[in-house]
């Protein structure tokens, strides 16, 4: 249990002090170049936390997450490109707002419903994270089962209207998870004699190849020029402006729980959800989509409340609801950190600094906000192509951190081959981490439970959490399946009509 | 279609690969009733049965869609050869660091991608990669203190 003394003692620990700070500013300026999302910002700075301190390197990708949900706000209100997707509904009334001179006062709108979202956003996730956790101190194998079946189901959700495709990548990110030592017996799989392999391929590799390069390859050649006016400064809003912005940000607040709570929910959904029920409760509908401050507070608030609620479940039940989560979740694996009650029962410094970490980087965002955006701005501004020679370094550099293995270069640069693909064939590249993060977890624990049951699999009905986790599981394959098929009809319709 | 037809396609060959490696694993005294074939045989199966769904919902479509065939046939990406090029920088980086080392690999690798992308030819990419490459050596070398290759040709020198 956390103490009171505990907090104050993390409060004051310097370097968790400048872990957030150094957190909260680099998922700022990776937020706001356009391209670069929350979740690639964190699978950026991944490799860097392998030699940390799990406790800190933990609180830094969560506090990388505050800052690039804020910081993909900067490019939506400025030049009509949202930095990150949680930010696309931000860019209606934030850039009309800047056509119309108040650019300023969007950002320090955004600024403040931001902090309001995450502040509200951590209260939840330190209030529900861990009475939800306790229900999984009474975890056995085959409840563990039922949780990575659970975690697996999120693909359904998640496969971009095709489950196929999206089954298709998850079971090849499994595939991916059964190479190096079996869990079990201890033979080696798909190793192929290489060393390198003995010990399996790391998800922080799946990451980076995916999600970074796999974006730095997708966007090569392209000719976009953004040019941001280097003039601008946040301009905070006032008590009375806060006051009239009161029941957007609640909306956004409870919507952002909402979203953060439900696999594959996420921050752009949250974030237009929260712009509709804005509009719909405001006393000046009207004023929507021309430079309302209502429609920059409500999405901003919802995106920074999922920041944090989506570490609920993953913390509570290691299921990860967004790219972002799924990061922050091979974060975890790679500190041999497993989430659930023994998180809370073993590493209670991580929960501690994830909470206290964010709390800062919330505080912080206000003054870290006001005085980076002249960098952020600077650095929309250079030219795509040093960016991307040095983005690349800086991947490759921090790959080669991680074991000082030319191999994993070679790895990673072939996953990002698979990921542009991917991307081109229409996989979504999400399930196949799923599938690699938790590949080891459903394997090792359907084993256990089948050693532990002499090989009857009646031991997963007779597990009551493992039945309930299961079904939950069923629910939402045949909720998302449902969704699947009436979104098909609907298409065939729409097609037959016109 | 054609690209989902093609993807059914890999997504066969990669099952059919995978379950003929997963036959090569060894036998243990140690191993479960499931083993340590069990999941990659059973993935395998999944993949191919999901590989012919793949396949048959294309060419169904497909053949739904004649109208649109001309259409199809055209799909294709053009900014392949471009992303495959990008990723060949990164190969030779990682195949001549060993040599030329970390300092001037990064700076070659920054240097070359910045060209890559269109900057222009200009002793400004020449600063810019020197620079980058003496920035992140000191921020991974000297800062957080990871041993980056050195090179065969400068050993001595860092």
């Amino acid at each position: 249990m956390t103490t009171l003394w505990d907090i104050i003692h993390l409060l004051t620990e310097t370097p968790l002090f400048f872990v957030a700070i150094g957190g909260l500013t680099w998922g700022i300026l990776g937020g706001a170049l356009p391209g670069i999302s929350a979740s690639i910002t964190m699978a950026l700075v991944l490799p860097f936390t392998y030699t940390m301190d799990p406790a800190q390197a933990i609180a830094l990708l969560a506090c990388v997450y505050i800052g690039a949900e804020y910081g993909g706000s900067i490019p939506a209100i400025l030049i009509r490109t949202p930095g990150t997707n949680s930010s696309a509904a931000t860019v209606i009334d934030g850039y009309e707002m800047n056509r119309q001179g108040r650019a300023g006062e969007a950002l320090g709108i955004s600024l403040m419903s931001g902090v309001v979202g995450s502040l509200f956003g951590l209260a939840m996730l330190i209030l529900l994270t861990e009475p939800l956790s306790w229900l999984a101190l009474a975890f056995t194998p085959p409840s563990y089962f039922g949780l990575g079946i659970l975690g697996l189901s999120v693909i359904a959700s998640m496969s971009g209207g095709s489950l196929i495709k999206g089954l298709a990548a998850a079971t090849v990110g499994l595939m991916i998870a059964t190479v190096g030592t079996d869990p079990i017996s201890g033979v080696t799989r798909f190793t192929f004699d290489i060393p390198d392999l003995l010990g399996g391929i790391e998800p922080v590799l799946v990451m980076v190849g995916l999600f970074a390069l796999t974006e730095l390859m997708s966007q090569s050649g392209s000719s976009t020029v953004l040019q941001l006016n280097e003039t601008i400064r946040i301009k905070l809003p006032s008590w009375s402006m806060m006051n009239k912005l009161k029941r957007s940000q609640t909306i956004g607040c409870i919507l952002g729980l909402f979203e953060g709570l439900t696999p594959g929910g996420g921050g752009s959904i949250a974030a237009f959800m929260s712009y509709n029920e804005a509009k719909r409760w405001s006393k000046t509908p009207q004023s929507f989509g021309k430079g309302s401050e209502e429609g920059v507070a409500a999405p901003e608030a919802a995106n920074n409340t999922v920041a944090s609620t989506a570490l609920i479940p993953l913390l509570s039940f290691g299921i990860p609801s967004s790219n972002s989560t799924a990061v922050l979740l091979g974060g975890l694996l790679m500190h041999g950190l497993i989430p659930g009650p023994r998180l809370f029962e073993q590493s209670a410094q991580v929960i501690d600094s994830i909470y206290v970490g964010s709390f800062i980087a919330i505080i912080a965002q206000i003054g870290v906000g006001m005085i980076i955006l002249p960098a952020c701005i600077w650095l929309v501004n250079r030219p795509r192509a040093y960016r991307a020679g040095f983005i690349f370094a800086l991947i490759l550099s921090g790959i080669f951190t991680l074991n000082n293995s030319l191999f994993d270069l070679g790895i990673a640069l072939a996953l990002g081959l698979v990921g542009y693909l991917m991307r081109i064939a229409g996989f979504p590249v999400l399930p196949m981490i799923l599938g690699v993060v938790l590949g080891h977890m459903v394997e090792s624990s359907y084993r256990r439970s089948l050693v532990l049951s002499g090989g009857e699999h009646m031991i997963f009905l007779q597990d009551p959490i493992a039945v309930c986790l299961l079904s939950i599981a069923l629910i939402f394959v045949v909720f998302s399946l449902s969704r699947e098929f009436r979104d098909a009809r609907k298409t065939k319709i729409e097609e037959a009509h016109s | 279609m054609y690209k989902d037809l093609i993807s059914g396609v890999v997504l066969l060959a990669v099952s059919g690969t995978y379950y003929a490696w997963s036959s090569q694993i060894a036998d243990s005294t140690l191993s479960d009733e499931v083993g340590a074939t069990g999941l990659p045989r059973v993935l395998s199966v999944i993949l191919a049965i999901l590989a012919v769904l793949l396949i048959g919902r294309a060419m169904l479509l497909r053949r739904a869609r004649t109208a649109t065939a001309a259409a199809d046939a055209d799909e294709g990406d053009a900014g392949l050869p471009r992303a495959i090029g990008f990723l060949l920088l990164g190969a030779v980086y990682v195949f001549v660091l060993p040599f030329i080392g970390y300092v001037a690999g990064t700076a070659l690798l920054i240097g070359a991608v910045a060209l890559y992308e269109g900057a222009p030819r200009h002793w400004v990419v020449v600063a810019a990669a020197v620079g980058g490459a003496v920035f992140y050596w000191a921020i991974f070398v000297k800062l957080l203190g990871v041993h980056q290759p050195v090179g065969t040709l400068f050993q001595g020198m860092f």
